[in-house]
């Protein structure tokens, strides 16, 4: 049978101004109809160029240097455009990642879905609005009559990306290609748009190429994985026999490096070392060589071919793996280090009574407001609403929830950028934002930030140096010289070179700001850390290295700290406690254990069973798309339980009256009438 | 500034309680030294032939009316009835004017007050306006709500018609006519400031500064300022190319530099009683002259521009 | 809708309010009466008194501008010593033929510009942009009186097509447009300047929209180049025209006072130059105060225009 999709040493190039980019190299791939095939890769590893040379839609200076594309035994390379128009959005559609720029501001969705129709099959306005009604209806959009007239900025990201699916299948296309197509999106909006995809896949009968980054993103819902490294596909195997014998020690680094809900906290991730090769002048051997393990003279010099078994097991390399990482590597710590370089500068640590920080009742409101002058308050939306927990001296407290939930304005609150309405943040038993002048400064020490976005948290204007001697230059500790001798050892103790010091934040790699951004967190040796959502920027790759930075520096100083995520299995491996967040509230406190294991509240439930897990296995029993709707408005949240909206076991009792957080077992609080497990007594507690 | 640090590789990290041996590679990669941002700014500058182009020509300009004297002597004080109006030729390679002068050594001489005013009233609206947007922005609130709102009115007053105004009054010497021009100007700069305070104050490097304890004047000059000074810098082209422009309007319509001090646009003020008279070597090359200077000074602006977005985004 | 136009008129009086006062202040610092324009430079100290008292130049400057301030709401804009006419009846006069140059020559620059911009664009890096951009570049680095005068001396003098000025005989609006050729040239300069600065930005418009993920996906959905084009990118490309139109009318109040001296065309700018010279207060302040309302108006007209032409600012 002929495949659907047929990529045979398809060869891109992309020339730039000053240089050519050497984006997809000799790349084989096919897809049969009704099935789905993963494209796995990191960020520049070509996996969007190599969809994008299907369709001959490359980018200003792209061009298919070499091989073959077949549709149906058809060959696309070579075709006229006109000719090509016709085969883009009719027998082959793209679904891109951000659904928030693809489609047009200014035309209604009707038309934009109604669009492809009336191009291809000639249709009339009538029937080309009757087939783009039925095809939202088909993607799950909720009252599609309604929405036909809506514009896009009127939908929610989860409507966005079905109305962009919808345009992928106005025309019953026979290969759909999907660029990240749940990448911007929530973990339990992504569920649902992964159902969907192969909920269609299956019902349409099309041939899918599923691409993405994200490992659990494929494990269930792929025939086939092809992994692709710096242009190049360096292994393709059955779903299966990837994720359990693969071969290439890329694929298998990769693998070990993603932290799961079961990975053994104490254990350190498989990582790559360095960073991964420039693509327009990439290595004359193995592009994978410089960061193997394995790598020898051959490696360097010379390319592996793709060979393999005739099960279609293939791989690039010279000395391949056989099989996944059994034993994690151990974690390397060193002694704790318990003299500290700012000696004189610690209050005692007398009998205070309390918890290292403790926060009650906080409350955090942005104000909506309306008219040019007057700035009346019209609204408010309610991002932090009555929040308690606490932490003790060498404990980490992970805070997960999606977007919106507020996590990231309670980090905020912890460590003074934002002020609450309402509620005590206390350091020691002490309100520390309610300080003035020098005391206020000095207190701020023992209370730092390590930020989301490595490209905006450091100041681009100011040379590594000058950023790591910032803390201390303000707060006014120690000589210049003292000073620099503290940044030298700091940028050491991250895994930087020396000669980082002199250059400015804009030659770093995203990996290595990220570096940058600890060594300055640390050094005013604080007693809590608030990481908000440290890794989420980065590869996966380079996410486990700054993992284990993490992990090993924070067993070595005893630091407490508060690690925000969206992503469950990021908090899990460096937390103790994690509490999760859902529109403002903590719904479920508890130890790791007791969230994976023991999950009370169901939205906790929910979105365990959400997040995709890099296991082909645990992916295909799964059932249902696990939350159903979208999250509400924080300006408006739902009356008593805010969760009652999109909760399976919601009565009206839910409705009416706000559940306190109960107990349920050491430790384990949640808010819930109808919780998943008994509650350990009838009195409700305070964590 | 960003570069207040001296190599520290003769430092020896001697403290006490360190433990952890520095690992041979480092662990996080290495650091490719590629060129440092002005580096990559100055390349995509010279990339841009037609921004080198117009470096030049504001080099020329710069050099034909300063250093242009020194060389090709003329008188420029006493009128000589003898000799007005005199076509090109001869002594006087651009012919004379009516009062005698020559052209040529009157063009140098009314360039010197047109570049002097050109960048006097760009130093003075960039100053004003920097000033303005920067006490607008980060006082926030209800002070930027005030401010912004007289920004508006003076943004919704065709200020040319106020230019014109003053300068029934005041419009004799260079300085005047830098403060008049400068008065126009100021506006752009102070919108585009508050603009860039306001993104700098809420990003995330600013915000570190703030956990790390810095108080408000250190964020101004460490963090905020240096950041938008780039903006303002290729502003500053803009404003010299727009006062020019403005010195032509002020020749034009009779408000020029008390005689016989000139500048380029009080010598294209009676243009066009020359083009009716056949005169053209009195307006073309003064003409041509100034729409050099502008166009570099645009051409320059632009440029910068691109090649600081560059930057930005590669930062 | 109605409730939004409504707040913005609010605050457009407030900003025009603003605007009086600062102008009122600016002239009487400068000149606290215009009796000297009146009775001479050397008029006698008594007769300045006198004079100064009729016409209420003696009150307090605060109750010269409140009474200043009373007028305007009534529409009324003062009195012409010089001209001996109410300012009201020289605007009315001349007002016509202002709005035809100036509304003539932006209808043109639009017309030109936008597809001129969008072509460049589409064409980005070809011989035609470098040229039409070239072209653009040294247009907008000209004076406006400046190209007017080179159009004078080509299509006047030397081709003598078009009159150098325009005739004595247009007296009015409907008179300039059944004589074409008499303001050919005023409105081809005005014109020019603006199509060299609204090309530019509709161009630089067209770029951004052309590398938005929204085109992308126009191709492939398998639209052709052209469809793209009108379909996509035209609508997107032009909305923010719409905000620089209303934001350009100082500029065009500028461009139309140059003009109108240079050609002699008798306009509210002409009004205005010759004002300047006879020192008449009254005309320069309400003309002033005029500009400042038409360019209040034109931003809200654009804000007005672009919530309606763009869906994302439908208001509340």
């Amino acid at each position: 049978m002929t495949p659907a999709l047929q990529v045979r040493d398809l060869t891109t190039e992309i020339e730039l101004t000053r240089s050519l980019v050497h984006a997809v190299g000799n790349v084989d791939l096919s897809i049969e109809a009704g099935e789905t095939v993963g494209l796995v890769g990191e960020s520049g590893s070509g996996k969007s160029m190599l969809a994008l040379s299907v369709l001959g839609l490359l980018p200003g200076g792209g061009r298919i240097v070499d091989g073959s594309v077949c549709l149906d035994g058809r060959e696309l390379v070579g075709l006229s455009e006109p000719e090509m128009r016709k085969i883009r959005g009719d027998a082959v559609a793209m679904i891109f990642q951000d659904s928030q720029s693809s489609l047009n501001p200014t035309k209604t969705i009707g038309e934009q879905v109604a669009e492809p129709v009336r191009l291809h099959r000639g249709a009339s306005k009538a029937t080309a609005n009757n087939r783009a009604l039925e095809v939202l209806e088909l993607v799950g959009m909720p009252r599609p009559k309604e929405r036909l007239d809506d514009f896009p900025h009127q939908l929610s990201g989860g409507l966005r990306q079905r109305v962009m699916i919808a345009i992928a299948l106005a025309c019953e296309p026979r290969v759909l290609l999907a660029d990240e197509p749940t990448t911007a999106l929530d973990v339990t909006i992504q569920a649902q748009i992964l159902a969907l995809l192969d909920d269609l896949r299956s019902r349409l009968g099309m041939a899918t190429l599923l691409v993405t980054h994200d490992m659990g993103v494929v494990a269930g819902r792929t025939k086939r994985i092809n992994v692709m490294y710096a242009g190049r596909i360096v292994e393709t195997a059955p779903t299966a026999e990837l994720f359990s014998a693969m071969r290439h020690p890329y694929t298998q680094a990769l693998l070990g490096s993603i932290p799961r809900l079961d990975s053994d906290r104490s254990k350190a991730l498989a990582s790559v070392p360095g960073i991964p090769p420039d693509l327009t002048d990439p290595p004359p051997g193995c592009r994978f060589a410089a960061r193997c393990p394995r790598a020898t003279g051959q490696c360097r010099e010379h390319e592996p071919p793709l060979t393999g078994d005739d099960r279609g097991h293939l791989f690039a390399c010279w000395h391949p793996v056989d099989g996944p990482i059994t034993r994690p590597p151990e974690l390397t710590v060193g002694e704790t280090i318990t003299e500290s370089f700012l000696q004189d500068t610690r209050p005692s640590d007398g009998d205070h009574g309390a918890h290292l920080l403790e926060v009650t009742g906080a409350v955090r409101e942005y104000p909506v407001t309306a008219g040019a002058i007057l700035q009346r308050r019209v609204a408010s939306v309610k991002a932090v609403s009555d929040i308690s927990l606490h932490l003790d001296t060498g404990e980490t407290l992970g805070l997960v929830g999606e977007s919106g939930c507020g996590k990231t304005t309670l980090g905020k609150l912890i460590v003074g950028i934002e002020k609450p309405d309402a509620g005590r943040i206390a350091l020691e038993g002490r309100e520390v934002f309610k300080l003035r002048g020098g005391r206020l400064r000095r207190a701020r020490r023992d209370l730092q930030m390590m930020f989301q976005d490595p490209y905006a948290s450091l100041d681009p204007r100011m040379r590594v140096a000058a950023i790591l001697r910032e803390p201390l230059a303000i707060q006014g500790i120690g000589s210049r010289r003292e000073q620099e001798a503290r940044v030298v050892h700091l940028l050491e103790e991250v895994g930087l070179p020396r000669n980082a010091l002199e250059r400015y934040p804009h030659e770093f790699s995203g990996g290595q700001r990220q570096r940058i951004g600890l060594a300055r967190t640390l050094m005013l040796e604080p007693r809590v850390i608030v990481a908000d959502e440290p890794v989420s920027a980065l590869d996966v790759s380079i996410r486990s290295q700054v993992l284990n930075l993490m992990k090993r520096l924070q067993a070595e100083r005893e630091m407490a700290s508060v690690v925000i995520s969206h992503d469950l299995a990021v908090v899990k491996y460096l937390a103790d406690r994690i509490g999760v967040m859902y529109l403002g509230k903590l719904v479920e406190l508890g130890s790791g254990d007791d969230i994976y294991l023991r999950p009370t509240h169901p939205y906790t439930d929910a979105l365990i069973k959400t997040i995709p897990l890099p296991d082909p296995a645990a992916e295909r029993a799964k059932t249902g798309p696990g939350i159903r709707g979208q999250l509400p408005s924080p300006v408006h949240p739902p009356s008593g339980c805010r969760f009652r909206t999109r909760c399976p076991r919601a009565r009206d009792v839910c409705g009416e009256q706000e559940p306190p957080l109960r107990t349920f077992g050491p430790g384990h609080l949640a808010a819930c009438h109808f919780p998943l497990r008994p509650a350990q007594s009838a009195k409700d507690a305070r964590p | 500034m960003p570069d207040s640090t001296r190599p520290l590789a003769d430092i020896q990290p001697g403290l006490a309680g360190t433990v952890s041996v520095p690992p041979t590679a480092p662990e996080g990669g290495d650091v490719h030294v590629t060129a440092s941002g002005w580096k990559l700014a100055l390349r995509e500058f010279l990339d841009n032939r037609l921004a080198v182009v117009g470096f030049a020509v504001i080099v020329f300009f710069v050099l034909f009316c300063f250093v242009g004297p020194l060389v090709y002597h003329t008188n420029q004080s006493l009128t000589n009835p003898l000799i007005t109006d005199l076509h090109p030729g001869g002594a006087h390679p651009l012919g004379t004017d009516e009062n005698g002068f020559d052209e040529l050594g009157r063009i140098m001489k009314g360039g010197q007050t047109a570049l002097e005013i050109g960048f006097f009233s760009a130093f003075i609206a960039t100053v004003v306006g920097t000033l303005y947007g920067a006490i607008s922005g980060l006082a926030g609130g209800i002070v930027d709500g005030i401010m912004m709102r007289i920004l508006d009115v003076f943004l919704s007053i065709p200020l040319l018609f106020i230019v014109l105004v003053l300068a029934t009054k005041y419009h004799s010497t260079v300085l005047d006519e830098s403060a008049i021009i400068g008065a126009y100007t100021w506006l752009i700069p102070a919108r585009l400031v508050r603009g860039e305070v306001l993104t700098l104050r809420v990003r995330d490097f600013v915000s570190a500064a703030r956990v790390m304890g810095s108080g408000r004047g250190r964020l101004v000059y460490r963090h905020l300022i240096p950041n938008a000074l780039s903006v303002v810098i290729v502003n500053i082209t803009f404003q010299v190319a727009d006062a020019i422009i403005i010195l032509a309007f002020l020749g034009f319509l009779g408000f020029g530099l008390q005689y016989p001090a000139t500048s380029w646009g009080d010598m294209l003020g009676n243009a066009q009683q020359y083009v009716s008279s056949g005169y053209w070597w009195l307006v073309y090359p003064v003409g041509g002259c100034l729409v050099a200077v502008v166009l570099a000074a645009n051409l320059i602006g632009d440029a910068l521009r691109d090649a600081l977005d560059v930057r930005i985004r590669r930062r | 809708m109605i409730g939004y136009v409504l707040r913005r008129l609010a605050v457009a009086v407030i900003v025009v309010i603003g605007i009086a006062i600062f102008t009122f202040l600016l002239l009487h610092w400068l000149q606290p009466s215009p009796v000297y324009a009146v009775l001479g430079p050397k008029a006698q100290p008594a007769a300045v008194a006198v004079w100064n008292r009729q016409h209420g130049y003696d009150r307090s400057e605060l109750a010269q501008m409140i009474s200043y301030l009373g007028k305007l709401a009534h529409l009324n804009f003062g009195y012409s010593y010089k001209l001996d006419q109410s300012v009201g009846a020289l605007f009315n006069e001349n007002a016509g033929r202002s709005a035809y140059l100036t509304g003539a020559a932006l209808v043109l620059s639009l017309i030109v510009a936008m597809p001129l911009g969008i072509w460049q664009a589409v064409k980005r890096n070809s011989v035609g942009d470098y040229a039409a951009t070239t072209l653009n570049f040294v247009l907008y680095s000209m004076p406006s009186f400046f190209l007017g005068l080179i159009l004078i001396q080509i299509f006047a003098l030397d081709l003598n097509i078009f009159p150098p000025t325009v005739s004595d005989s247009i007296t009015t609006a409907g008179q300039a447009f059944t004589h074409p050729l008499q303001l050919t040239l005023p409105i081809l300069t005005l014109a020019g300047i603006n199509i060299a600065s609204f090309s530019r930005y509709m161009r630089s418009s067209a770029l951004d929209n052309l590398a938005q993920d929204y085109i992308r996906l126009a191709r492939a959905k398998g639209l052709s180049e052209r469809a793209v084009l009108f379909r996509h990118l035209l609508r997107n490309a032009c909305l923010p025209m719409i905000t620089l139109t209303g934001l350009s009318i100082p500029t065009l109040l500028a461009g139309n006072l140059l003009i109108e001296v240079l050609f002699n065309f008798p306009g509210l700018g002409l009004l205005f130059y010759n004002a300047l010279g006879n020192s008449d207060y009254n005309i320069l302040l309400a003309y002033t105060v005029l500009g400042g309302v038409l360019t209040v108006l034109g931003n809200l007209a654009a804000d007005v225009a672009v919530t309606v032409a763009d869906p994302r600012v439908r208001l509340a």
